[in-house]
């Protein structure tokens, strides 16, 4: 985390990766930590026990990074965790070992992050192999990221 | 007609295909299947299969291949019935008859569809003056008068399908002739022949209610003929002169109340029928299934109306009768549950149907002892079906028969002054008291008690898409307050004291949890059962008193009931104003410790009990009870002071003829009472934002509050006075704690009542300070942020995002705001921003939810907007939505996305561009700004520098939606659904526009439309057709041929053509396929008579050729040559109905 590119002046260096919500101001489609792991929120209700009784939430997330289903129930009073989530784009440079290099903004290079999975990992590797020059969108949240999108470099 | 050439091997070929089609799916291939399928298919449309199909039916052992031989005998009739000798018609028929009767063992389906072909043959020959089909009905009646219980089944079978093929064109088998063909047959049968089925019909009912003990197979036959009854009472009669549109919407009305014909007069108008039909109950009423059967024909007869009465003295007679019979079923019988709908449902027509002149005519006596048991009746109903809600039931018959007639209670008693005065006050008296004793707790009430006094108690799970009380019982609730303001005088002290006892006792509850809770520190040991009963009561009683006191239209200004206003004028000279002022306005304390409570106006005694529930709630929060009390109740009370302040509060005296003194001193405009009140609201919609922000329904309610209090002038003038509703702005413009914690949805209405509320009278300083407190801290820190240097640094920062989304929902709630009034100064604020928010786009490229979000705001502003700006603004509008349309596909052109979220959300942001240009289309359709001069000045001279047009902007968006738009996305129905709506729009507004598309872009409307036309819902493909029109008009205009436009409507001639004449099409799209192809063929004229000759050279049957060719002649006879004209168009359609009945069938056929 504490990578010295990133600290600029009222940076994020040191901060927590998330920060509490109530559970009620939490939206579909938006993210929340469920189980220990960030998730996008595909799915949210409210119930309550008995005609008095007080909202209860439920929510369904899918794991941002590993598309795996959470869901959980708790009163709408409590606070949840929403992690803090960046999206950057990087122009692709190479790719080996099933790993991308990543231009960053300050010429940087770095080739830390695997190809995902499935078909936009496919879509990449078919991109890089034409030739064509693409940008990812890395997607990262509590400490872990993972390219999510790609599109093709605007002349 | 044809040998029976190889019969035999036919039938073996049906047999074998019969065998595949019955066995098990794992013993046969779908290939089999569809082969065997086929066969099927080609026998029933080989030409003249009669000779074969009497074969099969006299020696087949297959009931499947008779079932097949019957229909394909009744399609062949009807497909060939002009070629065929009327003699062969009627032997056939007679074939079919006698078949039946020597087999009483056919299968049960196989009996119906030969039958039901007998049926077809009949009606099809009803309108045919050359063959007499009459004489079905002697033979019939025959058959009952046999006495044997089989043939006279058969009968009842055979009058069944003949009264289901005549009855409807929805009912009716598919023989492609014309809505007004049916109608017209239709017209005939309930002349005559459906009286002789009723006649039949009475004779055999008759005959069995005077038996004494009917043997199981002889009540099996009655029932039946009960059945028969009933569809006969039922039938829709069909007026005289209906034109065929009308008769498709007159046939969709459901529960057909009985409007017969005059020639009908002499059959039902006679006693004995009715009378018939009360003994028939009588003696069947036990068994459920008969019972329903009677009583709906008790039912049907008691809607009786129409021509079919001479004079009013004859409806008061049968009235009169039906009354008295009724009296006489239901008084000393104990009600069965199975009778308990249909018992009010004769109740309900009655009521609804008879005038209320003919009932105040009835004999007084008769009358009152009717209007007795419908109390009676509608009092135990009541207590039963709140048995039936504690246990939970699945059948709720009561709860129906009970909605009934409460409905019945409304009717009446809004109509009371045609009926004695006071008539209906003990009435209602009693319905409103056990009402109210079945929804509250015992000891008072019997509410959650099984018959037999034990209490049960559960809690369930209540998930949001329940609908609450109020909404759920709405109909209840509002003839139950109905009925409290007939009764006022003891109705409304009845809720007052009720809610003041319930009050006191919560707070006294209340206030032992909290001593207990000090002392033990541990809510868990609460028990919250006395609580919750508590709040199950106040909900009621708060319900009930919501409903009684206010009626709740929609769009119009709410009077105060007038039965209200008497009440308290009636008792104003009894009144103190001072105490009632003083009990107004002390809402901490109890209502009876106040010194000369009795001599208090009651309609405020009322809302003050409300009030003072409202303070033990507000002070409970205070002393941290929150948990404890029940936010059902919060809703209640913010639900009925809302409903409460439209009516009551600043009450105009202009709009009423006479005016109570308590009510005008204590709510008038400028009164003291209107302030404190305004106050008080004020500061129980901050406390409960502040406290209940977890609760989205009651914040959503309450919201809904302030937003009442402040969109209309007069009241947002009080309350901008408040304090509180500058300390309010002040908090939710700083975003602090607690208002930021609220949903979005409730954030974005605080939104719009604050800005809603800076539209009220202040002084210009007042004003200048208000703006500056309420939106300009927005835009500040707006720009603050964005113009920040290393913004597109931080942007990604969690505090950053949450500013950009809290300033985006609230440009969604400004937009939300706009009025007539307002809309100059809303537009060019907001416009402001949206030049910002393009910026965002780019910034955000990668958040879709944001980029969503900030679409949002421009389908928001487009939507409220768009109908008042004049050519000026709009095109600003145009421009900067042309602009985010721009960035939006810069940012999305070869993108692919690796998205969690669930298959529809991904494409939210199509959805949400198509949405904003449909938005900005709808101008096209409303548009008030020539007649509203809403920008007086600042409009500069017009047409100046035309820069975008509505049409740019359209289309470059559909340039980057519909490369977007795949076959898989049109699978989800809010995107197709939005997708057709945007491109027929288009080619309907702009159809110059079409033909300068870009080459891709003008291919791929055009298969949309084709896909729509054929693969779609039929809505869609009426809108696909609607969308040719304007193309086809846009070709002609223009003259040039061979134009990309040009060679796509020929290709849509084709597909119009095949519509119409070649497949069978859905009757509802006659109307557009026929608009269409008419000017389409008078653009391809030469197109049009290949493709008419090509058909016809296809026909090797002389005759047919014949009269296909006569059919297209007279198609186009009275429009020759075709021109783009509406008289000709319109004569097209009609012919056009025609060659459909005419030839339509006959194209069908292989």
């Amino acid at each position: 985390m504490a990578d010295p590119d990133l600290d600029f002046t009222s940076g994020d260096a040191g901060a927590s990766t998330t920060y509490p919500m109530q559970c009620s101001a939490l939206r579909k489609n938006g993210f929340v930590v469920l189980k220990g792991r960030p998730c996008k929120i595909v799915e949210m209700s409210t119930s309550k026990t008995g005609k008095h009784g007080h909202a209860k939430v439920h929510m369904v997330g899918i794991d941002i990074f590993t598309n795996k289903k959470y869901e959980d129930i708790c009163p709408s009073t409590h606070n949840m965790d929403v992690p803090n989530t960046k999206r950057n784009d990087y122009q692709v440079v190479d790719i080996s070992e099933g790993f991308l290099s990543l231009m960053m903004d300050n010429g940087d290079v770095r080739e830390d992050l695997r190809v995902p999975e499935g078909d936009l990992g496919k879509e990449i590797e078919s991109k890089f192999a034409a030739g064509e020059e693409m940008l990812v969108t890395v997607l990262s949240a509590m400490g872990e990221e993972s390219a999510v999108a790609v599109k093709p470099m605007t002349k | 007609m044809m040998a029976a050439v190889g019969a035999p091997e036919v039938i073996s070929q049906l047999e074998s295909a019969a065998k595949v089609l019955m066995a098990p799916p794992s013993m046969v291939s779908t290939e089999q299947r569809q082969h065997a399928e086929h066969i099927f298919l080609s026998f029933r449309k080989s030409k003249s299969p009669f000779a074969v199909c009497k074969h099969i039916l006299e020696t087949s052992k297959v009931d499947y291949v008779l079932f097949q031989a019957a229909t394909a005998i009744m399609e062949a009739v009807v497909r060939e019935w002009i070629l065929l000798e009327k003699n062969s018609i009627e032997s056939l028929r007679t074939f079919l008859l006698t078949y039946v009767l020597q087999r009483p063992n056919l299968q049960k389906y196989v009996r119906e569809q030969i039958l039901l072909a007998v049926a077809v043959i009949v009606k099809r020959g009803s309108l045919d003056k050359s063959i007499d089909c009459k004489s079905i009905f002697h033979e019939v009646s025959q058959l009952i008068s046999s006495g044997n219980p089989t043939v006279q089944t058969l009968a009842c079978s055979i009058l069944t399908a003949l009264l289901s093929e005549f009855s409807s064109s929805t009912k009716t088998s598919n023989i492609g002739l014309s809505m007004e063909f049916h109608g017209s047959c239709k017209r005939i049968f309930q002349e005559d022949d459906l009286r002789q089925i009723f006649m039949l019909t009475m004779e055999v009912l008759q005959e069995f209610s005077r038996r004494e003990n009917l043997n199981a197979q002889m009540s099996c036959v009655f029932q039946r003929y009960l059945a028969l009854a009933n569809q006969v009472l039922s039938w829709n009669f069909l007026p005289p002169n209906l034109g065929r549109h009308y008769i498709a919407m007159f046939e969709a009305t459901q529960n057909v109340m009985l409007k017969p014909t005059e020639s009908w007069r002499e059959t039902l108008l006679d006693h004995r029928v009715m009378d018939l039909f009360f003994t028939v109950h009588r003696k069947i009423r036990e068994d459920s299934d008969m019972a329903q059967d009677s009583l709906q024909c008790l039912a049907q007869l008691a809607s009786m109306h129409g021509p079919i009465f001479p004079d009013e003295s004859a409806q008061v007679t049968y009235l009169a009768h039906l009354v008295e019979g009724l009296l006489n079923m239901i008084n000393g019988i104990e009600i069965e549950d199975s009778e308990a709908v249909g018992i009010s449902n004769i109740i309900s027509n009655l009521i609804s149907t008879f005038p209320r002149s003919v009932l105040t005519a009835l004999p007084n006596e008769l009358f009152a002892s009717f209007i007795n048991c419908l109390t009676l009746l509608t009092c135990s109903f009541g207590r039963s079906a709140a048995l039936e809600e504690v246990l939970d039931k699945d059948d709720m018959v009561y709860m129906e028969a009970y909605d009934k007639l409460l409905e019945s209670w409304l009717t009446l008693v809004q109509e009371d002054e045609h009926f004695p005065r006071g008539c209906f006050v003990q009435p209602a008296v009693q319905v409103f008291n056990s009402y109210i004793q079945c929804h509250l707790a015992a000891p008072d009430g019997t509410r959650n008690l099984t018959a037999n006094g034990v209490a049960s108690h559960e809690e369930e799970e209540i998930n949001e898409l329940q609908e609450d009380d109020r909404e759920l019982f709405s109909d209840q609730l509002a003839s139950i307050g109905m009925l409290g303001r007939i009764a006022a005088d003891h109705c409304i002290p009845l809720l007052t004291g009720l809610l003041e006892d319930r009050v006191t006792r919560l707070h006294g509850q209340l206030q032992r949890h909290q001593q207990h809770l000090m002392a033990s520190a541990d809510p868990g040991t609460v028990d919250r059962k006395v609580l919750d009963d508590l709040y199950e009561d106040i909900h009621w009683l708060i319900l009930v008193s919501g409903y009684l006191l206010a009626d709740d239209p929609q769009g119009e200004t709410p009077l105060i009931p007038s039965e209200v206003m008497e009440y308290s004028i009636k008792h104003s000279t009894e009144v103190d104003i001072n105490t009632t002022l003083q009990l107004l306005g002390s809402p901490g304390e109890k209502a009876t410790s106040i010194p000369g409570c009795n001599r208090t106006d009651s309609v405020i005694r009322l809302l003050s009990a409300v009030l003072r529930t409202s303070e033990v709630e507000s002070r409970a929060t205070r002393a941290s009870l929150t948990e404890l009390l029940s936010p059902q109740m919060g809703k209640d009370i913010v639900w009925f002071l809302r409903r409460w302040a439209k009516t009551y509060l600043l009450v105009d005296e202009k709009l009423y003829g006479q005016i109570s003194i308590p009510l005008s001193t204590a709510f008038g405009a400028d009164t003291e009472g209107a302030q404190w009140i305004v106050g008080y609201l004020l500061e129980k919609v901050i406390n409960n934002l502040s406290v209940w922000s977890s609760e989205p329904e009651l914040a959503n309610d309450t919201v809904e509050l302030l937003v009442t209090l402040v969109e209309k002038r007069e009241r947002a003038n009080i309350v901008v006075q408040c304090e509180n509703w500058w300390n309010l702005a002040k908090q939710f413009a700083s975003r602090s704690p607690p208002l930021h914690m609220l949903s979005s949805t409730v954030q974005r209405t605080l939104m719009k009542a604050l800005v809603l509320g800076g539209f009220a009278h202040m002084d210009s300083d007042t004003k200048q300070q208000y703006w500056a407190e309420v939106l300009h801290p927005l835009q500040q820190r707006f720009l603050n942020l964005i113009n920040q240097e290393n913004f597109a640094q931080i942007c990604q920062e969690e505090a950053v995002k949450q500013e950009i989304v809290a300033t985006l929902e609230a440009l969604c709630g400004i937009a939300e705001a706009t009025q007539i009034d307002n809309v100059a100064s809303l537009f060019s604020f907001l416009m402001d921003f949206l030049s910002s928010c393009i910026g965002l786009m780019e910034v955000y490229r990668n958040s879709p939810e944001t980029v969503n979000l900030i679409i949002e705001v421009f389908v928001e502003v487009a939507h409220k907007q768009i109908c008042y700006l004049g050519e000026t603004k709009s095109m600003k509008l145009y421009e900067v939505c042309l602009t985010l349309l721009q960035v939006y596909s810069k940012n999305n052109l070869g993108r692919k996305r690796l998205d969690v979220a669930a298959e529809e959300d991904q494409y939210q942001d199509l959805l949400l561009i198509m949405e904003l240009l449909t938005n900005l289309l709808s101008k096209e359709f409303i548009d008030f700004s020539d007649t509203d001069e809403v920008f007086r000045g600042q409009e500069q001279s017009s047409g100046a520098g035309r820069a975008v047009s509505a049409a740019d902007v359209v289309l470059y968006g559909v340039n980057i939606v519909l490369p977007l738009m795949s076959q898989d996305l049109l699978k989800f129905p809010s995107l197709c659904n939005q997708y057709y709506k945007l491109i027929t729009f288009i080619c309907e507004i702009f159809p110059e526009k079409i033909p300068q598309l870009p080459e891709e872009l003008f291919k791929s409307l055009m298969c949309s439309l084709e896909l729509g036309m054929t693969s779609m819902s039929s809505e869609i493909s009426q809108l696909c057709l609607e969308a040719l029109s304007p193309l086809a008009e846009q070709c002609a205009k223009t003259q040039e041929k061979d134009t990309p436009l040009f060679i796509a409507t020929r290709h849509f001639l084709k597909l119009v053509f095949d519509m119409l004449v070649l497949q069978k099409h859905n009757t509802e799209m006659t109307v557009a396929a026929g608009e269409a192809l008419y000017t389409l063929v008078c653009l391809h004229q030469a197109e049009y008579s290949e493709l008419v000759e090509t058909l016809l050279s296809n026909q090797r049957d002389a005759v047919i050729y014949q009269r296909l060719a006569d059919a297209f002649n007279s198609l186009t006879a009275s429009s020759t040559p075709p021109t783009m004209d509406r008289k000709q168009k319109v004569a097209f359609l009609k012919s056009l109905e025609e060659f459909v009945a005419n030839v339509g069938g006959l194209l069908c056929v292989k």
